[in-house]
């Protein structure tokens, strides 16, 4: 069974335009023009039990649509929808109980009360045995180290404080599929791990499906196996994180230093039966573009510099952070 | 409906926990409360210095049907502290958490906003009851209280249903509306008899937004106005209509439900 099951999924808004000036108010209360903005344009996708999904986009992508369609919060314009076999916003009560959602920032907890009374109102509303309760979240708050918050008031919690808890309130019903969004938002980053650290623990120990979005694409380097990358709505990329560096990786560069002046037209000659390009940088230093992805060219291209007094050698390569964001910025022309 | 119940216990509970932080609130909260209903006890006192009658009732039975109205109206104010929910809930977004928890939305929102302290005002109305009662020299069968309550209650759901609605239209308007300030005006004319309104706030105030049956129809049983009887027959039924039609309202605008930002 999916855990996720979306096929052709669409969402728009129908808004009022607004035209300028008072007269245009005026005009408004009678004759109102409507657009339609497609949020979600027609996405497919489908998510296994015990995945780690990072959902990624620009802002206005689409991500928040498509979370709230799936949690059952907003209903899809058109489209088959089934989440853990349910309609989520037909069936919504029934639904509710088999997902957890933590949103980076909205707060599931009661802001007055003591971090444990919060936990308590949430095993009355999903009706969680004391018992299961228990053992179930003596574990998830060791996991989490929030042992010594419990007592405390949420709001004299600092941010990552509150964060562990809202983690651990998402979990008192031990949901199979839990969504995040922007669940390290402003964290620092030794509670970012822990976070980390947590979600993983959950996936293995119970096999919880996580699908995340996050602007912190290092989230999805340490916690995802696959990733969707969503763009005016539409789905761009859905992948693996390799692949989608291998695909839109730009070459490798080596950088080299030398002790003496080398001239650019040298290294040209020298390595003029490889598939590389020389730039330089000053006179000391040049790098070299490898059109060719494999290993093997770094060390064919070090053998031809013996006669070289090289001082320093650095490989340079594209941090994922950089391809996403030149993709957001081509969008679907390379896609 | 057990577990609605159940849950209403336990976050009562848990709000007179947080409330005990602010113990000194929590009594000026219910004195405010208790002043405000003095002031329109006074009001009434101060008129009838003035007129004998209004409109053919007298100052007792008057005084009667305010403490009547005090008792629906302090059950509603408990439960239904729907106010602010336009700018809390859905210009704010808190609505998307509420969404996603297994329990009505509806039910959810007035449990997360349960405010006791407006039962004080339950208190006062039962002690005007009573004095107005007494110096009227009303007697009481034994099934009387039974009748109390099932008015009370049909009377308590045409204020939830009315105000559901208002707060539904949250769901559908981008802006704040000025609709429940004008219908909050409206409501205070449910106080005192109909009759002594002209024809037009009658009819709005029996069959638009019937508060009538939040005040003076039940009331008029227990005065033995035989005139309105089929009215105060009528509380509960029409209760029962306001409300399951502000429960339509929410759950149509639920669906339109579109949230806001990103």
């Amino acid at each position: 069974m999916y855990r996720i099951e979306a096929r052709n999924l669409t969402k728009t808004f129908k808004t009022h335009k607004s035209r300028p000036g008072l007269l245009g108010a005026l005009r408004d209360l009678f004759t109102r023009q409507y657009t339609t903005i497609t949020a979600v344009n027609g996405i497919d996708l489908l998510v296994e039990e015990g995945e780690m999904v990072g959902y990624i986009g620009a802002n206005g992508a689409g991500k928040s649509t498509t979370i709230k369609m799936l949690t059952g919060i907003l209903m899809p314009t058109a489209g088959f929808l089934r989440v853990n076999g349910m309609d989520p916003h037909r069936e919504r009560e029934r639904f509710v109980r088999t997902i957890g959602v933590v949103f980076g920032q909205r707060s599931q907890l009661w802001w007055d009360l003591a971090v444990q009374e919060s936990f308590r109102l949430l095993q009355h509303v999903y009706r969680v045995p004391d018992d299961v309760y228990r053992r179930h979240m003596g574990y998830v708050i060791e996991v989490l180290d929030i042992g010594d918050l419990l007592d405390r008031p949420v709001r004299k919690l600092s941010l990552g404080q509150r964060m562990r808890c809202e983690l651990a309130a998402a979990f008192v019903h031990n949901p199979p599929l839990l969504f995040l969004d922007e669940p390290t938002i402003g964290l620092d980053v030794l509670i970012k791990m822990k976070v980390r650290e947590f979600l993983r623990e959950m996936n293995r120990t119970y096999g919880t499906t996580i699908l995340l979005t996050t602007h912190d694409l290092s989230d999805i380097e340490a916690l995802c196996s696959r990733v969707v990358m969503l763009d005016k709505g539409r789905i761009l990329y859905d992948g693996s994180l390799e692949e989608l560096r291998r695909r839109w990786a730009e070459e490798k560069r080596v950088v080299v230093e030398f002790a003496r002046p080398v001239p650019v037209e040298d290294l040209n000659r020298h390595t003029a039966d490889l598939p590389v390009t020389w730039e330089q940088e000053h006179p000391y230093r040049s790098r070299a573009v490898l059109h060719q992805g494999d290993g093997a060219l770094v060390s064919s291209l070090l053998a031809r510099l013996q006669t070289y007094p090289v001082t320093d050698v650095r490989v340079e390569e594209t941090s994922t952070e950089e391809i996403v964001s030149r993709i957001y910025a081509e969008g679907m022309a390379r896609a | 409906m057990w577990r609605l119940l159940s849950l209403f216990w336990v976050y009562l509970a848990q709000y007179l926990k947080a409330r005990m932080a602010y113990r000194y609130d929590f009594l000026v909260q219910g004195l405010t409360d208790v002043v405000w209903q003095l002031v329109n006890l006074v009001f009434i006192l101060v008129v009838f210095t003035h007129v004998p009658t209004l409109g053919g009732w007298s100052r007792d039975e008057i005084l009667f049907i305010y403490g009547y109205f005090l008792v629906p109206y302090g059950i509603f104010a408990c439960l239904f502290n729907l106010w602010d929910f336009q700018e809390r809930y859905i210009l704010r977004g808190e609505i998307d958490r509420v969404l996603t928890r297994p329990i009505h939305s509806l039910a959810q929102v007035c449990l997360e906003n349960l405010d006791p302290e407006a039962l004080f005002g339950v208190v006062t109305g039962l002690i005007i009851m009573g004095y107005a009662g007494y110096r009227l020299g009303l007697d009481l069968t034994w099934y009387d209280p039974l009748v109390f309550l099932l008015l009370v209650v049909g009377s308590v759901l045409v204020y939830a249903g009315i105000y559901v609605a208002i707060a539904a239209i949250g769901f559908f308007a981008d802006a704040k509306t000025g609709i429940a300030p004008m219908v909050w005006n409206l409501q205070n004319y449910g106080r005192y008899p109909v009759d002594i309104y002209n024809r037009l706030i009658r009819i709005v105030l029996t069959w638009i937004l019937p508060f009538a049956y939040v005040g003076l129809y039940p009331s008029s049983y227990f005065l033995g106005r035989e005139t309105y009887y089929v009215y105060a027959a009528a509380t509960p039924v029409v209760g029962a209509v306001v409300f399951a039609l502000g429960l339509w309202a929410w759950n149509a605008g639920v669906r339109r439900y579109r949230g806001v930002g990103s």
